[in-house]
């Protein structure tokens, strides 16, 4: 499982005493343990993050999904491909709830073909409602993961030179069926700056780590659903930028809502479903217009369609700033009697408390909770946000 | 004026009728003994807003509006729960339930205990904190850090309440200050965070047009208003921000103020229709630049159209 030395797998590791770890408490239960490996792990993937480096924020993203027999297996409960799906509904809302301006694809593969099921969007509702109907797909033959890669390779390389581009493949098969050698694959991956990913379903196979090691992704083989979602959802933070990723100055239409004063918006149609079939446009009177052509958009992130100008609002952008500029980690102390109370949410500290987290900035005592919940969910440290001297976010 | 309020507080105490008579009439028993509703107030005690270098006493009227509002929300139902926070000019923290322990208070005058522990809990824990204030030198109020801290509150009442419950939390802001683009980054995290976490956040700004907070209340779904009179700010708040939001689409409101969500742009700060994002830090420039002055990464020029018809004309 770790991926620093490729070479050595977990049965020629030292001999790991796993159950010394959980402890009793004293009241002879285990769960206080088990919590505290979870928060333990919590935070160390935390201290990993580091603000200030370049990140792929444009995310061009495939996932190829394995929709071949082996799928079918009811190792994951109800099956392999049901969970899957139910897994992935959820990878998509948090992968565009984080990186709102990213675009995402779906490939399957199965009886020896890949077949492109979407194409690059950034509506998450499409793919939503697009994975909803894949349950009862047929799970039949092989998959072939070159030729996934290849249908992949063949639409990521069009994509501006500032785009970040990426692969996810979801492997259930233990075997692949190509056409011709694979490595070739991997290499032209290689060249185009393309980093895979790849989670494992089954077990760990040579061709996959190849596969990662060279791209620069990373490879998984999951433990359990809880694990899998765990793997899936380390995808929705953006990645390292590439080095051949250029960066360059996007033009962006910020639409607003047209009204003059005291009068009422004319009923139109968006563009968005004009020429859908199954949800007709109807007409509407607020919208969003496109600064350049005027079209009407009626949600965004959107590529105008007329002008091809991509449409966003300031707050999608805002959006992922924190990923920019994260907050600082907390440093672990232990209980000291700092503060009587964790300053943000007010509990009141007591003895059966080990540790306090203490931010390096505005030197604020937090519970553990609190400490989770700011560097998970919050992105701002209360402590700092409420202080004049240290309220604005500095390490830009 | 008064005549018109007059009239929508009748259309409102109409409707509000209405309403209950369409309730009892259709779902009878829909008893929610399992859902309580956890209402965080804000209030803007910093003495340099403008509101209170004009006229200091109106922080009485605030406050004084403020306590009633929050009695009258704990009194309608007996599971709600209530916290206030004074958000003052160096730093922020909760003035109910304080940090000391509570202060003991018999019945006086029949008066429900609560309610005169809230008063009196906020009276003393906000004149210890007024009297701490030393300084004269302007300084502008951090309501995101106050938020922030607001959220970290209802996040933990969240986790420690009891399985089977309901929380409905929404936090209220009632403020005298003005905006300000420095903590815009701070405003954005905790907005996305009440959105995420189901929180509501409604804003009753007292003095100045508040565009900020209003795109975070539009994105939480709760409701800005601009209070005409604080004298009057007890009845607004009592009309507005009391009922809970799954009501308040029953009522007749103050329609909702158009949002701008134009973006400023980081070199000149104005509203910008079309603009230059960098793809490594996503900072908005009005006009071309080859340095991002953000992250300064270095941009690929767009090469000159002209260069392809000079080649031709020297061909010819």
């Amino acid at each position: 499982m770790d991926e620093d030395d490729p070479k050595e797998y977990r049965w020629e590791t030292g001999y790991e005493k796993t159950w010394e770890a959980i402890k009793e408490d004293h009241e002879g239960f285990l769960e206080t343990s088990v919590a505290d490996i979870i928060l333990r792990a919590k935070r160390k993937r935390q201290a990993q993050k580091h603000g200030n480096t370049k990140l792929g924020m444009m995310r061009h993203l495939y996932v190829i999904l394995d929709c071949s027999e082996s799928m079918s297996s009811q190792d994951l409960k109800p099956t392999r491909m049901l969970c899957t799906l139910k897994i992935l509904e959820g990878f998509i809302e948090e992968f565009f709830d984080q990186n709102p301006i990213s675009q995402m694809g779906i490939i399957l593969m199965h009886n020896k073909r890949a077949e492109k099921a979407s194409d690059l969007g950034g509506n998450f509702r499409k793919h939503i409602k697009y994975i909803k109907t894949l349950n009862k797909t047929n799970l039949v033959g092989e998959p072939s993961l070159q030729n996934g890669l290849e249908v992949a390779l063949s639409s990521l390389k069009l994509l501006p030179s500032h785009a970040s581009r990426e692969i996810l493949v979801v492997m259930g098969s233990l075997t692949t069926c190509d056409p011709t050698d694979i490595n070739n694959t991997i290499e032209k991956l290689k060249q185009e700056g393309i980093r895979c990913s790849i989670i494992g379903l089954a077990a760990e196979v040579h061709v996959c780590r190849t596969l990662a090691n060279e791209t620069k992704g990373t490879y998984n083989v999951i433990l359990d659903d809880a694990h899998f979602k765990d793997l899936l959802f380390q995808q929705v933070e953006p990645p390292p930028a590439a080095n051949a990723l250029e960066s360059s100055l996007i033009k962006m239409g910020f639409p607003h809502q047209m009204n003059a004063e005291g009068t009422d918006e004319p009923l139109t149609m968006c563009m968005c479903h004009v020429d859908s079939v199954d949800d007709s446009s109807k007409l509407t009177t607020g919208g969003y217009y496109c600064p350049q052509c005027l079209s009407k958009y009626c949600e965004l992130p959107v590529e105008c369609r007329a002008c091809g100008l991509t449409l966003v609002s300031a707050p999608h952008l805002a959006r992922s700033y924190h990923h920019l500029f994260p907050v600082a980690n907390f440093e672990e102390l232990p209980f000291n009697n700092q503060a009587n109370i964790c300053y943000a949410c007010q509990k009141t500290f007591t003895d059966t408390e080990k540790w306090v987290y203490q931010c390096p900035t505005c030197t604020r005592v937090f519970c553990i909770d609190c400490d989770i919940f700011v560097h998970d969910t919050l992105h701002t440290c209360p402590g700092c946000a409420t202080n004049l001297s240290t309220f604005q976010i500095t390490n830009t | 004026m008064v005549l018109s309020m007059q009239k929508s507080f009748e259309r409102f105490y109409l409707k509000k009728m209405n309403n209950i008579e369409l309730r009892t009439e259709n779902e009878p028993d829909v008893s929610s003994t399992d859902e309580t509703s956890l209402l965080v107030i804000i209030i803007d005690t910093n003495p340099t807003q403008k509101l209170l270098r004009d006229k200091a006493s109106q922080l009485t009227t605030v406050v004084d509006s403020v306590i009633a509002f929050a009695n009258s929300h704990l009194m309608q139902k007996a599971q709600n729960k209530l916290a206030i926070m004074a958000c003052h000019s160096k730093t922020s923290q909760f003035v109910y339930p304080g940090p000391r322990k509570p202060v003991d208070v018999r019945q006086v005058d029949g008066q429900y205990e609560i309610f005169l522990q809230v008063e009196k809990t906020v009276k003393q824990n906000l004149s210890l904190l007024l009297a701490s204030e030393n300084s004269t030198i302007a300084t502008e109020s951090l309501l995101a850090g106050a938020i922030a801290m607001a959220l970290c509150y209802i996040a933990r009442i969240q986790r420690t309440k009891s399985a089977g419950i309901k929380l409905n939390s929404r936090i209220l802001i009632v403020s005298g200050s003005g905006d300000s683009a420095s903590q815009y980054m701070n405003y954005m995290n905790v907005f996305f965070t009440a959105q995420k976490q189901n929180v509501v956040l409604d804003v009753c700004t007292l003095d100045q047009h508040l565009s900020l907070l209003q795109q975070g209340c539009d994105i939480t779904n709760g409701l800005y208003l601009k209070v005409p009179q604080v004298s009057a700010l007890l009845q607004f708040l009592l009309w507005v921000f009391l009922p809970e939001p799954p009501i308040r689409e029953k009522l007749v409101l103050p329609p909702p103020v158009k949002v701008d969500y134009r973006a400023a742009c980081f070199c000149h700060r104005e509203l910008i229709d079309i603009g230059y994002v960098c793809s490594v830090c996503l900072s908005i420039f009005c006009k071309f630049s080859p340095i991002c002055t953000t992250c300064h990464t270095v941009f690929k020029i767009p090469g000159p159209l002209a260069v392809k018809s000079k080649k031709k004309k020297m061909k010819l």
